[in-house]
């Protein structure tokens, strides 16, 4: 069946350059760089060099004083964009989401909290708060109460832009009828730390594709992007902006910071984005360019631009010395340059470009002019070869698509790292010395699998999520294979250790091989880098309902046929700052163990698969309204899944009263509609508290559906309002 | 100032984590990235740079002026021992 691609109704931004949509396009237009002195935070070693902070008071902006600085950011972006496209939320919540990109969360609030402990040894854990990249996520729709699905995507650069392609699918399977999509990130010392390492930033500003590139700008920001179903918006009689008509997105499965030589993943992206749209090349009249001023990214970018182009590369700029590099933030802030390119029918040029380059043999958009434009092209890639492309079409097009066909998925292997044996852990110092009873897995006992590079560069983190993978799932060349790894917290290990050595020693002697390890899709990379996985990859957060975020996006691949098999799992690490921050905040005691571990499983359509495990009917993501209400709760549930075949609820009770009691309400809700007695079974009490553990529980779920041959619903609550069901059948 | 090669490979080994390796296993002139000896990435040749600036207090800004010392321990012990030299 035919469908329409999600029109853009509103948009939200707030970058080094301006704030407000209006305000930005004016400072393109007038080709004024947001690039200014540093001052957010004081850099001993590297100075103030050009930076795209943006330096207002963000509280004065009408930001909240709750939230980290990349929470404020989304916030000030959101705001806007709601404002703009004048929906009544209150009619709509239920169908109304959010999925953002966001890398960095809150790590520049944290270090507040590391440098007080290191340099003054007391412990001030109220800045950590808001760390989790999905916080951001979770502010947004508490305080504008969306009840739709929510996701946050962590895929580094490329954050935002497969956040916007998320958000685009939930659309199209007719999950929500309007998301706010985007992406948000502050500057931080821990980014400016590590791409300084990795000898990344240019000290002159950056200059992409220039003949002298030295390196990217860090920047800040966050843009959201209100994309809506065609029929709602033309129900309320919504001014349609522009549309989103084409996502894609690979992995180069090559190289954890340096992209693929010849940019094959850039160019996959690209072409699926294409395929996707139902365009050909030459449909395209603008890109926005990925162009971050490296001299490695820029001249593979423009080595995969010609690969798809061949000798009509469109009309091309790289944007990044207008704003810097906002990291996760920015394919969303390119995604509202492309909106406001198409809207206005002009093209805005590439700042610090001088020099042609004969290796580049391309040359961007030097001056902002006018031009026609239907279809613009916007490219996102990131660490760990993580690439994502979005294709936007002006308004008056109607280009129409397969419509997708969620349905069964089997799941053909499992592998489990965990559950972690019960031991005490003492907390090391900075921190205030102390033990606490931990579920750890320890050292895997087949870690002796791993490649000498795998065992000497990678934390625990990263080798559960490898053997976990390496255990579900048998190679096949022949198989195209996305991976999506969810993570509550990420790897801690290699974050905390880069951080604690910048801070204590002054931003000397850096660890630039723990930076790149340092972001949350580490796992999923290095996965893919392991399986050669060149489809979709991804590492989503959400808190507890982090693993079925990374299911959603797995089984999505599926149906959409971009994948042929799909690694979908979730892990977390035990490490000593949450624990010691937990300990001060009364999170553990004998009932709430923290633990660890990882699950990968193998999912391939059901027509693919002789012998599978067992499989998944469905997969729903949501938020809970407050106050907590069981009904309401069972009616959503029962409305996703086929209670007739369901006979087990496995819950994420964790030994919280207020958390449980929801939980067994619902359960006891759920029975009195299937008539029968359903049974309510939990997990966390095997594998410990962590924010991935239902990536433990759906292992389980598998185990008890294979026994017991029947339907197991498993059901997660976020302590901050997202909620998931998975229903898994013999 | 000379520099021992003996010594340079110690620091390799610690710098770069690199497991079940000696230093004997290391040829001077062996090729330390790409196809033939240790086969090192980017993000080794950037512990390196910290490696010198921490051990023998050479800083190293862009990468490119690295590489022609990077080629081996050879080269690397020549490099050390030129900025050394007053």
């Amino acid at each position: 069946m035919a469908a329409r691609f999600p029109v853009i109704t509103g948009l939200g931004i707030i970058a080094a350059t301006g704030c407000g949509v209006d305000e930005v396009w004016n400072a393109l237009r007038a080709g004024k760089s947001g690039l200014k002195p540093l001052t957010l935070f004081q850099s001993l070693r590297y100075g103030q060099i050009p930076t795209g902070e943006i330096q207002r008071d963000l509280i004065a902006l009408g930001a909240p004083s709750h939230g980290s600085r990349s929470d404020q950011l989304g916030w000030l972006a959101a705001r806007e964009a709601m404002a703009a496209t004048k929906i009544n939320f209150s009619e709509c919540a239920d169908r109304a989401g959010i999925v953002l990109g966001c890398s960095v969360g809150g790590s520049f609030d944290s270090e507040r909290f590391l440098i007080t402990l290191i340099k003054h040894g007391k412990m001030r854990a109220r800045p950590t708060r808001f760390h989790e990249c999905a916080s951001v996520v979770d502010l947004i729709a508490n305080e504008f109460e969306l009840f739709g699905p929510s996701m946050t995507v962590t895929t580094a650069c490329s954050s935002s832009a497969l956040a916007i392609a998320a958000a685009a699918e939930m659309i199209m399977v007719g999950e929500a009828d309007v998301m706010l999509a985007g992406g948000a990130d502050s500057l931080s010392r821990m980014t400016w730390g590590g791409f300084h390492s990795l000898l990344l930033v240019d000290a002159a500003g950056c200059r992409p594709f220039d003949a002298n590139r030295a390196g990217t700008s860090l920047g800040e920001g966050a843009a959201i992007l209100i994309l809506e179903s065609e029929e709602f918006a033309k129900r309320r009689g919504a001014k349609i902006l522009a549309r989103l008509t084409g996502w894609g997105a690979s992995c180069d499965a090559h190289h954890t910071t340096a992209p693929h030589p010849e940019g094959e993943g850039a160019v996959a992206a690209m072409q699926s984005a294409l395929r996707r749209a139902g365009l050909e090349p030459s449909a395209i009249n603008y890109i926005n360019a990925h162009g971050t001023g490296t001299r490695d990214n820029d001249l593979v970018e423009a080595k995969a631009l010609k690969t798809v182009f061949g000798n009509h590369v469109p009309p091309f700029s790289s944007t990044k010395h207008f704003f810097g590099h906002a990291l996760a933030a920015s394919g969303a802030i390119e995604a509202v340059v492309c909106v406001e390119a198409l809207r206005h029918q002009e093209i805005p040029p590439n700042p610090g470009f001088l020099a042609p380059d004969p290796a580049i043999g391309l040359e961007p958009i030097t001056t902002f002019q006018r031009a026609s434009l239907m279809h613009v092209m916007s490219n996102s890639f990131g660490f760990g070869g993580n690439n994502a492309v979005l294709i936007f079409s002006a308004r008056e097009t109607i280009p129409l698509t397969r419509a997708p066909d969620p349905g069964t998925m089997a799941i053909t292997g499992l592998g489990v790292v965990g559950p972690g044996a019960i031991g005490e852990r003492e907390i090391e110092p900075p921190l205030p010395s102390g033990n606490i009873l931990v579920h750890s897995c320890g050292t895997p006992s087949d870690t002796a699998l791993l490649t000498p590079n795998q065992r000497r560069r990678f934390g625990r983190l990263v080798q559960m999520a490898l053997l976990a993978a390496r255990r579900s799932h048998a190679h096949d060349p022949a198989q195209r294979l996305a991976v999506a790894i969810g993570t509550g917290l990420g790897c801690l290990d290699d974050a905390g250790t880069f951080l604690e050595n910048l801070i204590s020693k002054n931003e000397r002697e850096p660890m630039p091989a723990r930076f790149p390890n340092s972001v949350h899709n580490a796992p999923a990379a290095q996965i893919a880098i392991d399986q050669d996985a060149r489809a979709m990859n991804s590492a989503p957060t959400m808190g507890e309902i982090s693993f079925e975020s990374a299911l959603w996006q797995g089984m999505r691949q599926l149906e959409i046929g971009e994948a042929d098999c799909a690694l979908v799992g979730a892990v977390d690490e035990l490490n000593k700052f949450p624990l010691a921050i937990g300990k001060r905040w009364g999170l553990w005691d004998e009932k709430t163990i923290p633990g660890e571990g990882a699950m990968v499983a193998s999912l391939t359509r059901t027509e693919d698969s002789t012998t599978p495990l067992a499989h998944v009917t469905a997969v729903r993501l949501g938020r809970c309204r407050k106050p907590f209400d069981a009904e309401r709760e069972a009616d959503w549930i029962a409305a996703a899944a086929d209670l007739k075949k369901v006979e087990v609820i496995l819950s994420g009770a964790k030994g919280w009263p207020a958390l449980d009691e929801n939980y067994s309400a619902v359960a006891a809700a759920l029975s009195a509609r299937a008539g029968r007695t359903l049974e309510h079974q939990t997990y966390k009490q095997r594998c410990g508290e962590f924010h991935s553990a239902s990536g433990f529980g759906f292992s389980v779920a598998v185990n008890l559906a294979r026994e017991k041959k029947c339907g197991v619903l498993l059901y997660t609550l976020s302590p901050r309002g997202a909620k998931a069901i998975c229903c898994v059948q013999p | 100032m000379q520099i021992s090669p003996e010594e340079i490979k110690v620091k390799i080994i610690q710098s770069l984590n690199l497991q079940d390796i000696t230093p004997a296993q290391i040829d001077n002139g062996a090729p330390l990235f790409g196809a033939g000896g240790l086969e090192l990435d980017s993000i080794d040749a950037l512990e390196l740079v910290v490696m010198l600036e921490k051990e023998y207090d050479i800083v190293i800004k862009d990468i490119e002026e690295g590489r022609p010392a990077f080629k081996s321990v050879n080269t690397l012990a020549a490099f050390i021992a030129a900025k050394r030299s007053p």
